[in-house]
C-alpha cells in the first residue's frame, strides 16, 4: 500500500522536517534552540547530521527561511507555505487520531 | 569564542556549497550542543553520514534537489566508475583466462569462445563509448582550462598523473624482474616476486580509483550543454548494456569452463580433480555484480530524470 504524503514529505509524527516545522510555529529558532525545544515537545534528540539535513531540506522547499546571523547563529523561520504544509500534515494527522479514538472507544466499551 | 577543531573538523564531509551557507551556523550548534568537549561517537557518525548524503545530493546522485541536468550527469559519471569496476576485473580476468583454450576439449570450445568473444566485443564497445565521451567533453575542458588556467587544473589532475607514473614504472619494474628471474626449474614464481605482484596490482587498482575521482571531479566543472549532457546520459545508458554483456558473457564462459574443463581452474592437468569456483573468480564476480548495481542505480536515474523532464517540458510546451 502506497505511504500516504504531503508533498513536504511529512509522514510521521517524528519525521524531522515535522518536527522542526511544528518548533518554528511558536516563533523563529536557531539550531540549538530547536533541538532543544523538540527534545522537550517530542522527547526526540535529534542528531546534528539529521537536524542540519531537514533544515537544508526544508529552506530548499521554502517551506523555512533564514532570518538575519545573531551573534553567528542563524534562526529560522516558517514560511507562508510551510505554514499551509504543516496545516495539512496536521489535518491528516488529527485524521488518524480520530478514527484510532473512535476506534478505541469502540474497543474499550467492546472488552468492558 | 575560539572554534572547537573538532566541531569545524566534521564540516569537511559536506560540499563547499553547503559549508558556505551552514558551515557557521552548524560549528555553533555543535559547540552549544556539545561545548568544549568531545562530540559523542553516535553525533560524529550522523555528521558523516549527512555530510555524504549532502554531498551525493550536490553531485545530482540522490534527491531531486539539484537540476535535471546535474542528475544526469552524476547518474552518468556513476555508470562511469562502474565501467572503472569492470577495467580492474577485466584485466584480472584477461589475465587469468589467456590460456583456456588449451584446457578445454576441442569439442567444448564453441560456447566458452562465443562468450569469451562477446566479453571481448563488449569491451570494445566499452572503450569506444568512453572515448567519444571523452571527445564530446573536449570543448567543455579546454574552456574549463581557459577560465581557471592551467595551474587550477594541474592541482586537480597531479594526483592521477602521480599514482599512474607510479604504478606504471611499478609494472614496468615487475615485468623486468619476471624477466629476469627466468622461469624456475619448479615451475614456481619466487615468493617475493609474488608479493611484489600483488603490491603492484594494488597500485594500479588505486591509480585507478584516483583516475576515477579525478574525472568525476573535473567532469562537475565542466560547462556542458544541456544536449551534450543528454548525449552523455545516452552513452551511460548504452555503457550499462555493455557492462550487462560483459557480465553474461563471464558468467557463460565460468559456467562452460567449470562443467567442460573444471581442471582449468586447478592443476591444469585434464581430468584431475579441482574446484569449479576458485577464489579470483569469485572475487571477480562480486566486483562486476557490484559495478552492475551502480550502473543499474545510474541507468534508473538517467531514465527517471529524462522522463520526468521530458513531461515536464511537454506540460510546459501545451500550457
Amino acid at each position: 500500500m502506497a505511504k500516504k504524503t504531503t508533498t513536504a514529505g511529512l509522514r510521521r509524527a517524528n519525521d524531522p522536517p515535522l518536527l522542526i516545522l511544528t518548533s518554528l510555529a511558536e516563533g523563529p529558532k536557531h539550531g540549538y534552540a530547536l533541538a532543544q525545544d523538540i527534545a522537550e515537545f517530542a522527547g526526540v534528540q535529534l542528531s546534528p547530521g539529521a537536524l542540519y539535513g531537514a533544515i537544508a531540506r526544508l529552506e530548499e522547499r521554502g517551506l523555512i527561511e533564514a532570518l538575519p546571523e545573531v551573534d553567528r547563529r542563524r534562526p529560522y523561520q516558517v514560511t507562508a507555505a510551510g505554514s499551509a504544509e504543516l496545516s495539512a500534515a496536521m489535518r491528516e494527522m488529527r485524521r488518524v487520531v480520530d478514527v484510532g479514538t473512535h476506534r478505541l472507544g469502540l474497543l474499550q466499551g467492546r472488552l468492558a | 569564542m575560539g572554534r572547537n577543531v573538532e566541531h569545524s573538523d566534521g564540516l569537511k564531509w559536506y560540499p563547499r556549497a553547503w559549508r558556505g551557507r551552514y558551515g557557521d551556523d552548524f560549528v555553533m550548534y555543535l559547540h552549544d550542543r556539545y561545548g568544549d568537549g568531545p562530540v559523542p561517537l553516535a553525533a560524529r557518525l550522523s555528521v558523516i553520514r549527512s555530510g555524504t548524503a549532502e554531498r551525493l545530493r550536490s553531485g545530482g546522485i540522490i534527491g531531486r534537489s539539484v537540476d535535471p541536468d546535474t542528475r544526469i550527469r552524476g547518474a552518468s559519471l556513476l555508470v562511469l566508475c562502474a565501467w572503472g569496476f569492470f577495467v580492474i576485473a577485466g584485466s584480472v580476468f584477461a589475465k587469468y583466462t589467456e590460456h583456456w583454450p588449451l584446457a578445454t576439449p576441442q569439442g567444448d570450445h564453441w560456447l566458452p569462445a562465443a562468450a569469451m568473444g562477446a566479453v571481448q566485443w563488449a569491451a570494445g564497445a566499452g572503450s569506444f563509448i568512453v572515448v567519444v565521451a571523452g571527445v564530446l567533453t573536449l570543448p567543455a575542458l579546454f574552456g574549463l582550462i581557459r577560465s581557471d588556467g592551467w595551474k587550477t587544473m594541474w592541482a586537480l589532475v597531479r594526483p592521477m598523473v602521480l599514482s599512474l607514473t607510479v604504478a606504471g614504472m611499478a609494472s614496468i619494474g615487475i615485468v623486468v624482474w619476471n624477466e629476469h628471474v627466468g622461469p624456475s626449474p619448479s615451475g614456481t614464481t619466487p615468493l617475493a616476486l609474488r608479493a611484489a605482484g600483488v603490491v603492484v596490482g594494488l597500485l594500479v587498482v588505486s591509480a585507478l580509483a584516483v583516475c576515477c575521482a579525478t574525472t568525476v571531479a573535473i567532469a562537475y566543472r565542466l560547462r556542458l550543454t544541456r544536449r551534450v549532457t543528454r548525449i552523455l546520459g545516452r552513452l551511460a545508458m548504452a555503457m550499462a548494456g555493455v557492462l550487462v554483456v560483459i557480465f553474461a558473457g563471464t558468467l557463460t564462459w565460468w559456467i562452460a569452463t567449470a562443467l567442460h574443463a573444471p581442471w582449468f581452474f586447478g592443476s591444469l592437468v585434464p581430468r584431475s580433480p579441482s574446484s569449479p569456483a576458485p577464489l579470483v573468480m569469485i572475487l571477480l564476480g562480486l566486483m562486476m555484480l557490484s559495478g552492475l548495481v551502480v550502473a543499474g542505480v545510474g541507468t534508473a536515474r538517467i531514465a527517471g530524470t529524462r522522463s520526468h523532464s521530458d513531461r515536464t517540458q511537454t506540460m510546459t510546451r501545451y500550457r
